[in-house]
């Protein structure tokens, strides 16, 4: 018999657990350890931030599921890895600290076989002064809760501009080095649908604030795009987005300070500068969770373990961009000192940024780090549980399953505005998401047949048809692992 | 560089209709793409 424990249940977490309990013979235990006692489908918090969606649509409790399918589960945080047992437990474990009401603050060892560790990425709103959701008129959409509040105070503001008050409202990137450029982006046109919707889109003058370089980097360095029967950039396709809908832009920006309604930036130029606001919607940095790893002895080995992030199998020797290649990104998100740890999703150390870095003069780093979005996340803990599950069943056999960001696509779909008749999306796909500039050296490292944009109604018909078919798949419903990751 | 989009253009984003094949289409072109499935990207 073998135990799976499976540290988070987000996207990457729950895509694992729930293969492995489909696929493992009832003599195995997969356990599950994370906080929160919901899943969220996070993708559609932007709705729930424009009060489309009630955050009950979007999640659902996680322990009678798990209890009807037989995964255990255990509403704890880990705090240590202990991948070699201790003086006391002959086995690799985790401690873990309960965070359920009735145990509150309760350690617990949790011996396992294998360790998914899929715990995504902290929210790191300290990294920037000032930045915290409901604090100095800045929100946040990362989390259903989140996304509740920050619908609050846009309701309240909306109320305001109906009576006559003029507004700036700014929304993207609230740290020189964040990510998830895509969800501030759909945000951003969200909310201006939402504007024109309650007859208040004159008052508002609305400000796009990214560390991008150019707009449509996405932290995928940019992508040349069949769109329309032509071939154009990233870049262009979203200035003629933001141009038609009067949405002003600020890139190259370093956010690295926030006070009431002033945001404090600096520019890939060097220029300090100022932006203000009524509401803003910055994502913060993402970060690992500080976690710490110990030997059998009780000696401090966390840099065998994380780097911030997990370390798996992933060449991070550093090297300038120029020799940035494919190879160097994980297959089998397996770590290196351990072979029975795996880190799926967010949770995996990249060997660096897929977009170019760049410098401001006074040495602020200023550029988006890698997005891994839900596709990715998926398909990483899906192959992660196929290798866990050939291991059990052959200890000695080599890992067969394999996904580098370099060698698989992805599909955003990005809401653009909600209405089953007024809504808009706009569908991007790549492939591969990490451009391989050796097999596609004349389209930016991309395939173009299969690195597509398009805009309009369908597109949010298929973010909702996703919406729905997600949630399916996560309850784990009738036929649920017939709908790809 | 076009930096709007055309009346047409907009007319095709918008037309329910014409949106509905698309949406065929673009849900068939995305299946194709995750099902062309992933792999490694070193030599072994
Ligand atoms: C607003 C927003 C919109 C997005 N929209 C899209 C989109 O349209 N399409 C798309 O593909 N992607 C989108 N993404 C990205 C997508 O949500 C992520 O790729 C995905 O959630 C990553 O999954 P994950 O499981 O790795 O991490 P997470 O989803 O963050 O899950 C991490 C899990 O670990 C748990 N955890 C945290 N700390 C601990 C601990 N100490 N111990 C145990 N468990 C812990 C958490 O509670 C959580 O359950 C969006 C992201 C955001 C923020």
């Amino acid at each position: 018999m073998s135990k799976v424990v499976v540290l988070g249940a987000g996207i990457s977490g729950h895509v694992a657990a729930s293969h492995l309990r489909r696929k493992l013979g009832k003599n195995h235990e997969v356990l599950v350890v994370s906080p929160n006692s919901n899943y969220q489908w996070v993708p559609s918090n932007i709705w729930v931030g424009i009060g489309r969606m009630k955050s009950s649509s979007v999640l659902f409790p996680l322990k009678p599921l798990y209890q009807r399918k037989n995964i255990g589960y255990l509403q704890s945080k880990v705090i240590q890895f202990h991948p070699e047992g201790d003086l006391e437990i002959n086995k690799p474990f985790v401690l873990v600290e309960s965070v359920e009401e009735s145990s509150k603050g309760k350690l617990e060892k949790i011996t396992y076989d294998y360790l998914i560790n899929a715990t995504g990425p902290k929210l790191n709103f300290e990294a920037t002064e000032g930045l915290y959701p409901g604090k100095n008129k800045t929100f946040s959409v990362c989390t259903y809760n989140h996304a509740d509040h920050a619908w609050e105070n846009l309701l309240k503001l909306i109320g305001e501009m109906k009576n006559g008050k003029n507004v700036s409202i700014l929304i993207g990137t609230g740290h020189s080095k964040a990510t998830c450029q895509g969800a501030a982006f759909e945000y951003i046109l969200n909310v201006e649908q939402e504007l024109r919707r309650h007859k208040v889109r004159d008052k508002a003058t609305i400000t796009w604030i990214s560390n991008e370089n150019e707009l449509g980097d996405f932290g995928m360095d940019g992508m040349l795009l069949s769109y329309g029967g032509k071939q154009i950039r990233s870049s262009e396709m979203v200035e003629m987005v933001f141009s038609e809908r009067s949405i002003k832009w600020i890139v190259g920006a370093g956010v690295y300070k926030i006070e009431d309604g002033v945001a404090y930036y600096e520019n890939l130029a060097g220029e300090y500068k100022t932006e203000f606001f009524d509401f803003a919607m910055l994502i913060p940095s993402f970060s690992g969770h500080g976690f710490k790893a110990y030997n059998k002895l009780n000696i401090e080995i966390t840099e065998q373990l994380f780097n911030g992030f997990m370390l798996v199998d992933a060449d991070y020797t550093s090297k300038p961009y120029e020799q940035w290649k494919v190879t160097d990104w994980p297959e089998t998100y397996q770590n290196p000192n351990f072979s029975n740890i795996f880190a799926p999703g967010i949770a995996f150390a990249p060997p660096h940024s897929i977009s170019k870095p760049r410098i401001s003069p006074n040495g602020r780093e200023i550029f988006p780090t890698p997005p891994r979005t839900g596709m990715p996340s998926g398909i990483s803990a899906k192959l992660v549980a196929d290798n866990i599950i050939d291991l059990i069943n052959d200890p000695k056999t080599t890992l067969k399953h394999k996904g580098s960001l370099g060698n698989m696509g992805a599909a955003c779909i990005a809401s653009a505005g909600y209405g089953l008749m007024e809504g808009s999306g706009i569908s991007i796909t790549t492939f591969p998401i990490v451009p391989d500039f050796e097999k596609y050296p004349t389209t930016h490292g991309r395939s173009i047949k299969k690195t597509f944009g398009e805009i309009g109604l369908a597109g949010h018909w298929l973010k909702l048809a996703l919406h729905h078919a997600f949630l399916y798949k996560a309850k784990m419903r009738p036929f649920w692992w017939l709908i790809p990751e | 560089m076009q930096t709007k989009f055309s009346r047409t253009q907009k007319f095709f984003m918008m037309n329910p209709f014409i949106q509905f094949v698309r949406f065929i289409i673009l849900s068939i072109k995305i299946l194709i793409i995750v099902a062309g499935g992933h792999g490694g990207t070193r030599r072994v």
